[in-house]
């Protein structure tokens, strides 16, 4: 009989039950959200990610495809302590499963996120094998196999619009505005048309001539999975909007913003994902709790003058959002957007429009 | 509202703080409100603030003197905390960590201009605030205004305009009184001649005559949110609730589980945020509230319930649930913190404005007491009538809610075979979770038990999965190392697991132990894991592999007393806390062990180690192999920790302080007779009786009155007083499911009229100090906790204490007591005799530390660590010149259809205490606390049996010349009047109407005498006394009560009274 191990890039191995047989390899991340597995799953951003949650029960309240945040699931595997699997309800297993995507439990998920915690984010593979011996040597072909198909990849521009759409916006008074799509949330183009008058959107790697074409009042920078140094031209691109049309970033888009603008990111430890992390928002003068998912961040030190950081996580006090009123951007490295998580910080959206975009 | 601006500068004026506690624990408010009190008062001192603390508790850890600047143990009436601001002076008054009653009595003091005259303000809530919430109407209003649903209602102030509303809103309906603790005297009316008789008793509940008639909700999903508030206006969700039991059962009466499991991101999202502009809408300022909401199953719509602006039940639970420690970082929100300022005490690293994430689920259940409550039938509704709760913590659903089932106590097994009635699920009631557990094992399916119960099917589920394992369990050939961990990983305990083996539990364990199956300890700390966290607060989960014992040396575990129940409560929980930190301070590490969530002993900062488990066998020898304790305690817990003192001695455990064989010789009775007959102690005559004819026949021996109890009994349960031969065989007919010959009733001589006294000693082995006697005011046949009581004694011959003092020492030395032991005396014609000794804390033990401040329990932890006592014992020669009264509180307003009248089997929840230089100043406000209204004027009826007539005839002529009137049944007013004491005759109940109940329900009488005792003529007064329950009337059953509510009244009418700090 197969069983099936987690088996991590520095050789620790976990023993789970795979309640689907489909293997898997990718980075290991864990997110504390309570509720919300669904929105996480489809959200581009944990393209290629393997997600533990820390909440032990999941699938309970079954699926809702309406509130998913994208047409499909993203994430390359699903690990929690226990899945929701009856015959009454196992709508979210078999939709994983559908999308080939390798679902474990009966792991003890809260020792995984001490090691992870411990070593930072590692690459891992969840595999079947009849034995731990067996399970390693299999996951040492999937990790080569993976880093040959990762290297220097701009995954943005994997998941990001193969071509442009436009879409008109809800608001006709809005502004009409270009929104470069690095692997968006339904939830960021849903606030966005909310306040828009038609909404263009763009591939990653679109030139700025022909983003200025479109005339917008206000470009949009998406979220997006990956490392933002490993995503090509948009910061060239960027170099020439900034100043230009007021720009709104969120979390790939922060660090994009923040890149194009002299400064530098790196690798979280084990990174940032939940529901509950405290943010200071010297904007709009308040302090909530937002939704966050990066394993990247804005190195402060890096930013060039006049780059003022507004948006501080109040756990680590990293970069949680730059803003420069002349410029006229904004960005922060958290979801206003929600989904999953609080709606806070959704006024920043308004805050932008607003206050920024003539 | 105030301004920000503003507010900075008055916060910065706060200097010296009172807070109002909550009073004597009641269904509805118990000891959650010291836990908060306590941690408030903590906290406040640490940064420096002065702080006043009052309340009339004295079974509280916060009215310790080392907890506060001042303690007051006054009435918490507006005239008492008046004389106690005068003399303090404070600026600020927190009102908002006591619960309702000390919400009320902020809002009183408002009302009446006390805080404008003396410029105090109120922290956290304003009085608008407290009435925002707090008055239905208008925050149905305000609800409108945001776009909030909430279940159509009308709020009616009459018999005439309640009877509209059937029409309107069809049946069932719920009845919600205005301004009510715990929800008290509402209900669900599901027919018409229901809701005539509940409607009228609800406008008579509520304080402002006011009932809002509610459109049923019943079956819809029920969640709470616990929220957060910094006078910035950072919010925050502590903790999300879902109860199990669908709307139609009080929160406090549902079992819950933390985090909610059921809502989708989406629709919880939602209501997140409908909870905070509640709490901004209201005015909350700053501190916490909890918003309860109901979501229909299909539709999804969400309704609002209700909102209290205070910290509440469920914040306690949440607090413990998630470790944010609600009530603390309420108090310096209230002074003026923000939560970011506030840094997360478990991580140690990050701020207090975040969520706590959870990677477990908490499950409570709530404790009843429907077996005290003769006549009342065992079903839940909108009224709480639990007494306490467990929670525990587990890795999964399961998990948590197998263990809380164990910590229950109520059967090792867990979840025991019952005998299924449909019934039991049809109608919300305290048994039904073991029949849902029995449905399944008679394969009925989900969807049929779903309609019964309406229970979400996610519940449902999940608890069938387990009854399928059991068959598993009981069909697998052998225990494999597999089927054990999947056992155990769904909770089900070794004694269930015996049972489906037909093996023994400690087989099972042997099992467990050869295959190596033995839980990991996880920390809570409020993160999931995303941060390192050093906080001992342990829970114990078979999924974990962890096993990382914190480091303690020289450690002493303590094991607390569960779930409040009648008969076991806070006054345990004060002696686990004191003896915690006297052991602290002794130099050893403590390791607390409880499963009691309302309580300080289960802070984290009580103990060097908390373990939130079941105080069962298995769950504390799992502890005690985790941490390997250097010895464990069982005495300051009450009962719960000596029924486990054997078996984890045999497992090989090291009991500290008095000794598995004193237990044993002060329990057994036999053995403790001979032990007194061998000292020469009295004790009355007494026999025991598998049978009805060996009853005839001890009986015949000794004689009547007896007093009859069967073998294992807490609380008095099932003890009665029998006056003869008939009684005896209605005794033995109806309790013949407890009483054979392998488990016996005892029968003792009833010492009639006796006096009886509550001593509380410290012992070392070689000192003995006798820490206070206590003389109840009530004679023999009233259970001790039920009695009032007064110390030091008011009716006792010197001779006779001393005498009292001698048999007691001696007594301690015959059985070996190492820490604490507590002795009842009767005392008939001089004769003194002992009644029972437990060596263990004693309910008394509070009392009497706060009364003669003497911290017993300290003493206590002293002897047993093995220290000499000796040098304390010239505290004893300090003397205290206050007279104090312990006053009682009774539940009978919840349980419909129970009888007042007081017996050997104890009924109340909570006490008060009267503390004055007077003994009569001391009974007014014990009785006062104990929410005995107590008139100036009116009339006063008597029933009487003919015994008291004449030894009543004083009383009467006494209150005639107070200026009340009297009124009586025929024969009490003939017997009245012909000794020239006007009064009133009325007929009794089966003599026709107009008939005395009839004017108590008018509302003309202010007060009942009526004195009882026999099957029958207890039966023919029960109308009257449940009138006087329903009207909130006092309804004295005892002559000494009687006697001692005359000087009561006395010192009332002198209209002087005085307040002192401890």
């Amino acid at each position: 009989m197969k069983l099936a191990y987690l088996v991590l890039e520095n050789k620790e191995v976990f023993e789970a039950d795979s309640l689907n047989f489909i293997e898997g390899c990718g980075e290991v991340v864990f997110n504390t959200s309570h509720s919300g597995y669904e929105e996480i799953a489809t959200d581009p951003s944990y393209f290629n990610q393997i997600v533990v949650m820390t909440s032990p029960m999941q699938g309970n309240y079954g699926s809702h495809p309406e509130q998913w945040e994208s047409d499909k699931i993203y994430i390359k595997g699903f690990i929690c302590l226990k899945m929701q699997n009856s015959d009454r309800d196992k709508h979210f297993l078999n939709q994983l499963s559908q999308s080939q995507v390798g679902v474990f439990e009966n792991i003890d998920t809260r020792q995984l996120v001490f090691k992870l915690r411990e070593w930072g984010t590692v690459l891992g593979a969840m595999v079947l094998a009849s034995s731990k011996q067996e399970a390693i040597e299999k996951s040492l072909i999937q990790f080569e196999k993976y880093k040959n198909q990762n290297q220097d990849v701009d995954w943005v521009y994997k998941v990001s619009t193969p071509e442009i759409m436009i879409e008109p916006g809800e608001n006709t008074s809005g502004p009409k505005v270009v929104v470069i799509d690095f692997g968006s949330k339904k939830n960021i183009l849903k606030e966005v048309k909310k306040l828009s008058s038609e909404v263009v959107i763009v591939p990653s790697r679109t030139p700025y001539e022909s983003i200025l074409s479109y005339q917008p009042k206000a470009i949009i920078l998406t979220n997006g999975p990956g490392d933002p140094a490993d995503v090509k031209m948009v910061t060239q691109t960027l170099s020439h909007l900034i100043g230009q049309v007021p720009i709104f970033g969120v979390c790939m888009g922060h660090q994009i913003l923040a890149l194009a603008l002299g400064g530098k990111t790196y690798k979280l430890k084990f990174g940032h994902r939940g529901a509950n992390h405290p943010i200071e928002d010297l904007i709009l003068k308040k302090i909530y709790v937002a939704s966050h998912n990066h394993g990247y961040a804005v190195a402060k030190e890096s930013l060039p003058q006049g780059v003022q950081v507004t948006h501080i996580n109040l756990n680590d006090q990293t970069v949680a959002g730059i803003y420069n009123k002349e410029k006229k951007y904004l960005s922060v490295q958290f979801h206003p957007e929600s989904c999953p998580g609080p709606h806070e910080a959704r006024q920043l959206f308004e805050y932008f429009f607003k206050e920024m975009v003539t | 509202m105030i301004k920000n601006k503003n507010d900075e500068l008055m916060i910065n004026d706060v200097k010296k703080i009172l807070i109002i506690g909550s009073g004597p624990i009641v269904i509805g408010q118990a000891c959650e409100f010291d836990y908060s009190g306590t941690q408030a008062c903590k906290v406040l001192r640490q940064k420096g603030y002065q702080v006043i603390l009052v309340n009339s508790n004295p079974a509280t850890i916060m009215t310790d003197p080392e907890l506060a600047d001042r303690v007051y143990i006054e009435p918490l009436e507006p005239e008492y905390i008046e004389k106690i601001i005068q003399i303090e002076r404070p600026d600020s008054i927190m009102a908002t960590l006591g619960g309702q009653t000390a919400l009320n009595l902020g809002l009183a003091l408002h009302k009446q201009g006390i805080l404008t005259k003396y410029n105090v303000r109120l922290l956290g809530s304003s009085p608008e605030t407290i009435e925002l919430a707090e008055d239905r109407e208008k925050f149905r209003d305000l609800l409108d205004t945001i776009g909030a649903s909430y279940p159509q209602s009308f709020m009616v102030r009459t018999f005439e305009q309640a009877m509209a509303v059937p029409q309107q809103l069809g049946l069932p309906l719920i009845l919600r009184p205005n301004f009510t603790l715990g929800g008290g005297g509402g209900g669900i009316a599901y027919s018409l001649e229901e809701y005539q008789t509940m409607i009228a008793r609800a406008l008579n509940e509520s304080p402002t005559s006011e009932v809002l008639v509610e459109q049923s909700i019943l079956g819809w999903y029920e969640y709470e949110l616990e929220v957060m508030r910094d006078k910035a206006g950072t919010s925050v969700v502590v903790c999300s609730i879902e109860n199990i039991d669908p709307c139609g059962v009080h929160t406090g009466d549902s079992i819950t589980v933390a985090p909610q499991q059921t809502l989708s991101d989406y629709e919880y999202q939602l209501m997140r945020d409908e909870a905070f502009k509640i709490a901004e809408k209201v005015g909350l300022q700053t501190g916490g509230a909890n918003v309860q909401f109901a979501v229909h199953p299909e539709s999804r719509k969400r309704v609002v319930i209700e909102m209290n602006p205070r910290v509440s039940r469920s914040s306690a639970l949440a607090s413990k649930a998630t470790g944010f420690p609600i009530a603390k970082i309420a108090a310096l929100l209230a002074v003026g913190y923000t939560l970011d300022k506030i840094t997360n005490e478990i991580t140690g690293t990050t701020p207090s404005c975040y969520e706590p994430a959870l990677d477990y689920v908490v499950t409570k259940i709530p404790k009843f007491a429907f077996e005290k409550f003769v006549g009342t039938r065992d079903i839940l509704g909108t009224a709480m009538k639990s007494v306490g709760e467990v929670m525990c913590i587990g890795r999964t659903m399961q998990e948590s809610l197998m263990k809380a089932l164990c910590a229950l106590e109520a059967d090792a097994e867990g979840i025991p075979d019952v005998f299924f009635q449909v019934d039991f699920l049809t109608y919300p009631n305290s048994q039904r979770v073991f029949h849902l557990f029995q449905a399944f094992r008679h394969h009925f399916s989900i969807d049929q038990v779903y309609d019964w119960t309406g229970i979400h099917r996610y519940f449902l589920e999940q608890i069938k999965e387990i009854v399928d394992f059991e068959t598993i369990i009981k069909q697998s050939p052998d225990l494999t190392h597999e089927i054990l961990l999947k056992a155990k990983r769904y909770g089900l305990s070794d004694a269930r697991i015996a049972k489906l083996r037909s093996s023994s539990e400690d087989r099972i364990f042997k099992n467990r132990q050869a295959l190596n199956v033995h839980p990991g300890f996880e920390q809570v700390d409020t993160c999931a894991g995303e941060f390192a966290s050093e906080t001992p607060y342990y829970y114990s989960s078979y999924w974990s592999s962890r096993r990382v014992a914190p480091q303690l040396s020289r450690s002493l575990a303590i094991l607390g007393s569960g779930p409040n129940r009648i008969g076991q409560g806070i006054e345990f929980d004060y002696s686990c806390v004191r003896a915690s930190f006297a052991a602290k301070k002794n130099g050893y590490s403590v390791i607390m062990c409880n499963s009691n969530p309302e309580t300080v002993s289960t802070d984290y900062d009580t103990s060097d180690a908390l373990f939130f488990e079941p105080l069962t066998v298995e769950h504390i020898n799992e502890v005690f192999l985790f941490v390997n304790p250097e010895g464990f305690v069982a005495q300051f817990g009450g009962q719960t920790p000596i029924k486990l003192l054997f078996p984890l001695v045999a497992r090989g455990w090291k009991n500290k302080g008095s000794s598995g064989h004193t237990v044993a010789l002060a329990e057994d009775r036999t053995l403790f007779a001979d032990l007194c007959d061998k000292m020469g102690f009295l004790i009355p005559p007494s026999g025991i009786a598998g049978y009805l004819e060996e009853g005839l026949n001890v009986a015949q021996k000794i004689g009547y009155p007896l007093i009859a109890r069967p073998s294992f009994v807490l609380g008095g349960r099932r003890m009665e007083v029998l006056e003869n031969e008939e009684e005896l065989k209605s005794y033995f007919h109806r309790h013949f499911d407890v009483i054979s010959e392998a488990q016996p009733c005892y029968l003792d001589y009833f010492l009639e009229g006796a006096l009886e006294l509550d001593v509380d000693l410290v012992s070392d082995g070689e000192t003995v100090l006798i820490g206070g006697i206590m003389e109840h005011i009530e004679s023999t046949g009233v259970h001790s906790g039920d009695s009032m009581a007064v110390l030091p004694p008011q009716r006792i011959k010197p001779d006779s204490l001393e005498k009292i003092k001698d048999i007691s020492i001696r007594l301690s030395k015959a059985l070996d007591v190492k820490g604490l032991l507590n002795i009842q005396f009767a005392l008939k014609n001089d004769q003194i005799y002992i009644i029972e000794a437990n060596p263990r804390s004693s309910r008394t033990i509070p009392f009497i530390s706060k009364a003669l401040q003497r911290p017993l329990v300290d003493w206590a932890v002293q002897a047993i660590l093995g220290h000499s006592i000796k040098p304390f014992e010239k505290e004893l020669e300090n003397t205290n010149p206050f007279i104090c009264v312990k006053g009682v509180v009774f539940p009978f307003r919840k349980f419909a259809d129970a009888d007042s009248v007081l017996s050997p089997e104890m009924k109340s929840t909570g006490e008060s205490m009267g503390r004055a230089m007077h003994f009569s100043e001391a009974l007014m406000k014990a009785m006062i606390s104990s929410h005995i209204k107590l008139p100036h004027s009116g009339e006063i009826f008597f029933s009487l049996r003919d015994k008291d007539k004449q030894e009543m005839l004083d009383v009467a002529k006494s209150l005639i010349k107070m200026g009340y009137v009297l009124s009586a049944t025929t024969g009490t007013a003939k017997f009245f009047n012909e000794h020239g004491v006007t009064t009133l005759a009325l007929k009794k109940v089966h003599e026709g109407r107009p008939h005395c109940v009839d004017r108590i329900r008018s509302g003309e009488i202010k007060f009942v005498v009526n004195t009882t005792r026999g099957r029958k003529a207890i039966t023919d007064g029960f109308l009257i006394r449940r009138a006087c329950i329903e009207l909130n009337i006092p309804c004295l059953t005892k002559t000494e009560t009687v006697q001692a509510f005359l000087m009561a009244l006395d010192s009332l009418k002198s209209n002087t009274f005085q307040v002192a700090p401890l």
